[in-house]
């Protein structure tokens, strides 16, 4: 074999044939250039209806008051938080995408993290609005920032989780916002150089004079490091400050040091969940299959099974330490979780989190996107059934049993809900819409050379000596994920 | 020298052209072109600047005062001229009374907002009931009449009097009956009024009927000592006590003057002196007061003579026949009671609930043989309290029937509703020629008379009363008559042709007869309320009576109930006979025992309702002897007889108002007439019918499940050592602390609770809603957990199973899965409210403060700065606070009694109404202490124990309730705390809560 080195061949991780630049560009605009299809009418109205019903029950929440909901003396806290934690959970997915898999350079994420990030922030959009929507007097909300103001010296309380929360998701929205929207200055950019009229001039005012040239690319990569940096902590902080809400109560079932780490584990569980549901039907609906493939889809299970094992392994400690506690209130709270009034919560909650994820160790599950997006699905109702657990069984029955009530969730719990799920897919749904879904600009980079594609065709037509072809295969075997059939095909 | 200068203001003055001559003739130098502008070219060419500037000034004024929403008119009238004993924000107290009792009203700005107890009254108690702090809402009761009615529509005041003198003197000639049925009178110048009456007019008589009668009392003193009345039953003189069937701390008599005597031989004070009486109880349903005996065993209504029969045997060693012979467990414990009365005489008391003149009776023979007469029960000072005969008013409604009655007036009586045979009644009314009412409402009754005539309600009266022989109290108005009312005695005396105002006629009638021979004057009685002569010394009586026909009375009777369901009907400890049918407060207040509000409801033990098919919340059809049915919601009551359901009477009214209608199903037509008397038990079928209504309770899970919230010992343990089950014993764990100490320099208010006595009535709860605008929610919302009481009593059954106290949920189903026998169920109450923890898991949690610790240990709630995330409910430990999920005070779908301005009037100015979305709790009555802190200030004195007192602890006749300043060593709470049965609720999570409980104690027998 000659002496050089020849880079090695790697698995695409942008298939399809005669990908170029152009084509790109050409493929993730298409969405965005043209008038939408029937499936996103489809999908259009039905969110739109969705979020019309959360536009109703909110109004008629602030109109009435909060015992529009089902909650009551005993139960302070039910739907309305179990939803807020869940969005902001599955808010999640989009900084450890863009921000934690950019710093561990895993370049397979730039075909994902623009509509994981989009997601993030229409999630996190939904769960502030029950932040507001929770409360007894919303037009308030205000004060839960330390504003100046002139009541007299009033100010916040530090030592309440809540105010932590409020910074926490307000921070992490701020950051994710500025975040999403630096990775869409060059797209937007291209949207601008390719429209006319109108369009051009929406989108040149959006791309802030995005010229392209070397030095705004320099320093395009830089702030994106830097904000990637930024984020990074608030993948960790964010959960854990919502686990606070719980962990620094005396609640039992909620007074639990375990809560950071296993509501961020829970949190990332989710929130991959979620990428999941929407990119197995955008990339179907929108044609990404080429950009969104197997092996994204692969990667994520992966992700969700791991995560999804140590929120199991978190459960079982769970029920381990309230017996080891020797505390009977605490033993009490489990006991009632697995077999009180509630036990088909916390049993859908493990069969959705902790049984279905493991199905994901068969590779043959793990790779069919029918079965994926389904268990994607479930995963997402076994963590809102978590959430659920943690609040409402654990409030229900607490110290004094002449207190103990159930909670019914009454219509306007159950409009909320559903109708911000709406609110969800109507934003995301108009992002698809009006902004590249795919980061173009970071999906190129992924794009093989011209050089590589040459070897492949070299390979193929037999114009290689057999060694070199060997060193290939054996590349290709040694440092990817591909599989022998891949490679036999390659080979033929 | 003159100046020839001359001024001129432009060439053409000067010049003085003809064109500036003629101009300056005119107002305008140059014409203006009006004409132009009025012309239509005028208006149509483009509108100048100034115009338009014109235009917009005037249109944007036009829109913003258009836009601008008229706000609501609240119509305040200053006191231009300050009546003299009125200061505004300072409350005036008045004596007055009410059911006999001493009470203070307190009022404010001229209205009355609160019942309390008068501290200074003595010999008959120290608390008030439920129905007394409730009865300040009757007064702001939207559902009263405005003025005199004639079948349904207004008359004035002189044509009634015309109408009704008219025809009471055509009776009077034509010699037919008038008469004034009236419930127990015991007001002497009532008395003296209608004595005038039946003077003026011979063939007048008071006829007087109570609800719910005590008849067979006072026949069986006439029959056994020769003395028809209601003696003094004193149980603070009673160390044993035997009640058969008898609510004596609740609804039998006096319940409430029961709950002091009892609890002073029960309570701290008397544990401390190591004396505790020992109380037995036979009864059918679980009763309060069988919640709080020491032995309870459940009887079937016609076991109660058994148990008597078989009582009177093992006391006197006669051997009557018809005594017990079922139930194992009753026939057990009268053989121990028996030893220990015995044991006990003089010092021992057997009371009987039943309204039947043999039972009665049988244990005025008991008693007399325990030597209870001239100790326990005191026959020279009797009671007035209910003087009912049920014998006259049969006699009445014969003679109405029979057409021989021409006038009637019905005086605080509802015989169409509370008498069993409604129809007789109607028939009654309808031979009546004339009948008048005096309800302060069209009632049930006073629908289908001709005249109501409607009396004040007793805060705008004058008046007096006198429940015991000795012990006269007044009545005083604290507002004038809000509507065109008339007081019952003004209008007899008009009547009667006496034009005096019965206030004289009062004043007159206490200075020539009661205050006679006092150097009391008429202002003194109406600063104290009250006047009392002591007690003449109680006689022991002899039993004179047939003890043998007694027993076989109650043979015979108890033959003609076991058949079918026995059934029980009762008095709820809220509602009572149901005139205050429409008082909210009292039907928001829980059931001491079931829970329920808003509802009567068939009581059934569970394994009974099991065997019928029944379930909780499963209604079903109850056909009385006479046919009678009503379909009632299934209340599975541990602790009731097997074979028994009991149903509450007082509810089911249709005529009481907006809140008080068609709440529950009236029971009283299941009651009957037997011996004379109205009796009380019966029997009737059961039918399952579908369907299930949902009871509002507002406690749902009954045991305690094993925690050390409750703590309690036994009597001999307590002897042994006082702190046995408290949990006071040994050193302390050191216990480590993230927070600082919270130091309280000044005062530190806290309070102890007697666990031992409290007896679970209530009356605090209602006091506590007064006081500080608690708003009620109605039955709906306390379905959905949702009542906002600030003080609450929790109630736990424990179960006896093989002599372990079984409180744990999973280990009682399985009992009742063997079929174990779960009857013996004791109960425990805990009156639970804001703990005040000085490590207040609420404070930390909340984000804007609203919720703070004071430097004098409170937890204060800021309601302006409450925007509700409700974190701090959730993590209360003691689930104490209060979310106001509505505007409750301005809400139609509450309109219950707040949401009008006429009832809005009860509410406490000194207390902030909470709007929607506020967090509230109990604020140990923060506007009590920072008046008390106030008047010491003014009077340049410190803050002395007893100054302050919470609203709870003042209305509470057992002294349960204990408050005080920790930092005065000498306060009786901080003596109170010292106790060694103190515990605090949830120490152990170290909230540091600043109320103490003191241990309950159970005085069983062999323990």
């Amino acid at each position: 074999m000659s002496s050089h080195n020849e880079s090695i061949l790697r698995e695409p991780l942008v298939t399809g044939k005669n990908i170029t630049y152009a084509k790109v560009t050409n493929d993730i605009l298409v969405p965005v250039e043209n008038k939408p299809n029937k499936a996103w009418w489809m999908g259009f109205t039905v969110a739109a209806l969705g979020a019309m019903l959360w536009v109703f029950s909110v109004s008629y929440t602030f109109w009435t008051g909060i015992g529009a909901w089902g909650l009551n003396k005993t139960v302070g806290w039910a739907w309305d938080i179990t939803d807020f934690v869940w969005w902001v959970g599955i808010g999640h997915a989009g900084t450890l995408i863009s921000a934690v898999l950019l710093i561990f350079r895993q370049n397979w994420r730039n075909s994902i993290n623009r509509s994981a990030e989009a997601m993030t922030i229409f999630a996190v959009i939904c769960a502030a609005t029950y932040v507001v929507a929770h409360m007894g007097r919303p037009w308030l909300a205000y004060w839960i920032f330390p504003l100046p103001n002139q009541f007299g010296s009033l100010w916040v309380n530090f030592n309440s989780p809540l105010v932590w929360d409020a910074f926490a998701i307000s921070t992490y929205f701020t950051v994710s916002l500025v975040f999403w929207y630096t990775g869409l200055l060059p797209d937007i950019a291209t949207v601008r150089d390719r429209a006319t009229g109108l369009t051009k001039r929406i989108y040149s005012i959006l791309s802030f004079g995005w010229t392209g040239n070397v030095k705004t690319w320099q320093r395009f990569e830089i702030v994106s490091l830097i904000l990637a940096g930024i984020s990074t902590p608030l993948v960790l902080s964010v959960h854990t400050i919502v686990s606070m809400d719980f962990a620094t109560s005396v609640i039992p079932g909620w007074h639990t040091t375990i809560f950071p780490p296993y509501f961020v584990a829970g949190a990332i569980f989710s929130g991959f969940a979620m990428v999941q549901t929407l990119l197995l039907i955008t990339r179907k609906v929108m044609n990404f299959e080429d950009y969104i493939t197997m092996f994204h889809i692969e990667s994520m299970n992966k992700i969700i099974m791991t995560t999804g094992s140590i929120v199991g392994v978190a459960y079982l400690t769970e029920l381990f330490i309230a017996w080891y506690s020797g505390s009977e209130y605490e033993m009490y709270a489990f006991a009632n979780r697995v077999a009180g009034p509630y036990w088909w919560a916390y049993w859908t909650m493990m069969t959705c989190n902790v049984i279905s994820p493991q199905l994901f160790w068969f590779k043959r599950i793990r790779t069919s996107i029918p079965i994926s997006w389904v268990l994607s699905i479930v995963v997402n109702i076994g963590m809102w059934f978590e959430r659920f657990v943690i609040i409402v069984t654990s409030l229900h029955r607490d110290y004094l049993p002449s207190s103990w009530a159930m909670f019914y969730p009454t219509w306007t719990d159950v409009g909320v809900f559903v109708g911000s799920v709406g609110l969800f897919f109507t934003l995301f749904l108009l992002f698809l819409r009006v902004l590249p879904g795919i980061a173009m600009a970071e999906v190129k980079l992924l794009v093989h050379t011209a050089s590589h594609q040459q070897k492949l065709k070299l390979i193929k037509e037999g114009h290689l000596d057999p060694e070199q072809v060997q060193f290939y295969k054996d590349s290709l075997d040694k440092y990817d994920s591909v599989s022998e059939e891949e490679i036999k095909e390659l080979a033929k | 020298m003159d100046s020839n200068k001359k001024y001129w203001k432009g060439l053409e003055e000067l010049e003085q052209t003809p064109a500036f001559v003629k101009n300056s003739k005119s107002e305008f130098a140059e014409s203006l072109p009006i004409e132009n502008v009025l012309t239509e070219a005028g208006l149509s060419t483009k509108t100048p600047r100034r115009d338009f500037l014109k235009a917009l000034g005037f249109g944007l004024g036009a829109v913003s005062l258009a836009a601008c929403q008229s706000t609501p008119v609240h119509k305040s009238i200053p006191y231009l001229i300050k009546p003299e004993e009125v200061t505004p924000g300072i409350a005036n107290y008045y004596a007055s009374s009410y059911n006999g009792q001493s009470i203070l009203v307190k009022t404010r700005e001229g209205r009355p907002i609160l019942i309390e107890p008068n501290p200074k009254s003595i010999g008959i108690n120290r608390g008030t009931d439920a129905g007394t702090q409730a009865s300040v809402l009757d007064l702001y009761d939207m559902s009263k009449l405005k003025g005199p009615k004639a079948k349904g529509s207004d008359i004035d005041w002189e044509t009634a009097d015309a109408q009704i003198i008219s025809a009471l003197n055509a009776a009077n000639s034509s010699g037919k009956q008038i008469r004034l049925v009236a419930s127990s009178i015991n007001s002497p110048s009532s008395l003296a009024v209608i004595a005038g009456f039946i003077a003026k007019y011979p063939t007048a008589k008071l006829v007087e009927v109570d609800a719910v009668s005590y008849a067979g009392i006072i026949k069986a003193n006439q029959a056994s000592f020769g003395k028809a009345a209601i003696p003094h039953y004193r149980f603070d003189k009673a160390d044993v006590i035997v009640s058969v069937g008898a609510d004596f701390l609740g609804t039998w008599l006096a319940g409430e003057e029961h709950t002091q005597q009892y609890a002073d031989n029960r309570g701290y004070k008397s544990l401390e002196n190591k004396k505790m009486s020992r109380h037995v109880q036979f009864e059918t349903g679980l009763s309060m007061t069988g919640a709080n005996a020491d032995a309870r065993v459940a009887v079937k209504p016609s076991e109660e003579g058994a148990v008597l029969i078989s009582l009177y045997n093992a006391v006197t060693g006669a051997s009557l026949a018809g005594g017990l012979s079922t139930n194992d467990k009753a026939q057990k414990v009268i053989g121990l009671a028996a030893k220990e009365l015995v044991n006990a005489r003089g010092r021992a008391l057997v009371v009987t609930g039943s309204n039947d003149v043999a039972m009665q009776a049988l244990t005025n023979a008991i008693n007399a043989a325990l030597g209870s007469y001239g100790s326990t029960i005191d026959l020279d000072n009797v009671s007035y309290q209910y003087k009912g005969n049920d014998t006259d008013f049969t006699a009445f409604l014969n003679d109405a029937s029979a057409g021989q009655v021409d006038v009637a007036f019905f005086l605080n009586v509802n015989p169409v509703y509370d008498y069993f045979d409604t129809e007789k009644v109607k028939a009654a009314l309808g031979k009546i020629k004339l009948k008048v009412s005096f309800a302060d409402r069209e009632d049930e009754t006073a629908e289908l008379v001709d005249l109501i005539t409607p009396n004040h309600n007793y805060l705008e009266s004058w008046g007096d009363s006198s429940v015991r022989d000795g012990y006269y109290t007044i009545v005083q108005p604290t507002i004038n008559p809000v509507f065109n009312t008339r007081q019952a005695e003004q209008s007899l005396l008009i009547w009667s042709g006496n034009t005096v105002a019965y206030h004289d006629f009062v004043k007159d009638n206490w200075e020539k007869n009661i205050l006679a021979g006092t150097a009391k004057t008429w202002k003194d009685v109406l600063q104290a309320g009250f006047e009392y002569k002591g007690d003449k010394p109680a006689q022991a009586y002899t039993f004179t009576g047939d003890v043998n026909a007694a027993a076989t009375s109650i043979v015979n009777t108890n033959k003609a109930l076991a058949k079918d369901v026995e059934v029980q009907l009762y008095q709820s400890v809220a509602i009572r006979d149901g005139k205050q049918g429409n008082n909210a407060y009292l039907h928001e207040l829980p059931d001491p025992v079931s829970k329920v509000t808003w509802d009567n409801y068939v009581a059934i033990a569970p394994k009974f309702a099991e065997s019928l098919g029944l379930g909780e919340n499963s209604l079903v059809k109850v056909t009385g002897e006479n046919g009678y049915t009503i379909e009632l919601p299934v209340l599975l009551q541990p602790g009731q007889a097997q074979g028994t359901a009991s149903i509450a009477v007082g509810y089911g009214r249709t005529k009481a108002g907006k809140a008080g209608n068609e709440v529950g199903k009236n029971a009283y037509p299941f009651a009957k007439l037997v011996n004379g008397t109205l009796q009380f038990s019966s029997t009737a079928k059961l039918e399952k019918v579908s369907g299930i209504y949902e009871l509002a309770q507002t406690q749902t899970h009954h045991t305690i499940e094993g925690r050390n919230v409750i703590r309690e010992t036994s009597f001999k343990d307590y002897l042994h050592d006082p702190a046995h089950g408290s949990g006071n014993h040994g050193e302390k764990h050191k216990t480590y602390d993230l927070w600082n100490k919270f130091e309280s320099p000044g005062h530190k208010w806290v309070m102890a609770i007697d666990l031992n006595a409290c007896t679970g009535c209530g009356a605090c709860i209602v006091a506590c809603n007064v006081e500080n605008n608690v708003p009620v929610v109605g039955r709906d919302e306390v379905r959905r957990r949702r009542e906002m009481h600030w003080l609450r009593i929790d109630r736990y059954y424990s179960f006896e199973h093989d002599g372990e106290q079984v409180t744990e949920e999973k280990e009682l189903a399985r009992l009742s899965k063997e079929d174990a026998n779960l009857d013996n169920v004791s109960v425990v109450f805990q009156p639970m409210l804001c703990q005040h923890c000085d490590h207040a898991p609420c404070e930390t949690v909340c984000p804007v403060l609203a919720t703070v610790h004071s430097s004098e240990g409170l937890n204060h709630m800021a309601y302006n700065r409450c925007f509700g995330t409700r974190y701090c409910a959730n993590n209360c430990p003691y689930k104490v606070r209060r979310f106001n999920w509505f505007n409750y005070w301005n809400d139609s779908r509450f309109d219950n009694y707040l949401n009008n301005e006429f009832t809005q009037l009860v509410l406490n100015p000194d207390v902030t109404s909470r709007s929607r979305g506020v967090m509230e709790k109990c604020s140990m009555c923060i506007q009590r202490i920072q008046a008390g802190k106030l008047k010491a200030k003014i009077e340049k004195r410190k803050l002395k124990d007893g100054d302050v007192n919470v609203a709870c602890a003042a209305a509470c006749s057992a002294n349960a309730i204990i408050f005080g300043d920790l930092n005065d060593p000498n306060s009786e709470v901080s003596k109170a705390l010292k106790n060694e049965r103190v515990y605090y609720v949830l120490e152990e999570i170290n909230v540091q809560p600043n109320i103490g409980y003191m241990t309950k104690v159970r005085n069983t027998f062999g323990a």
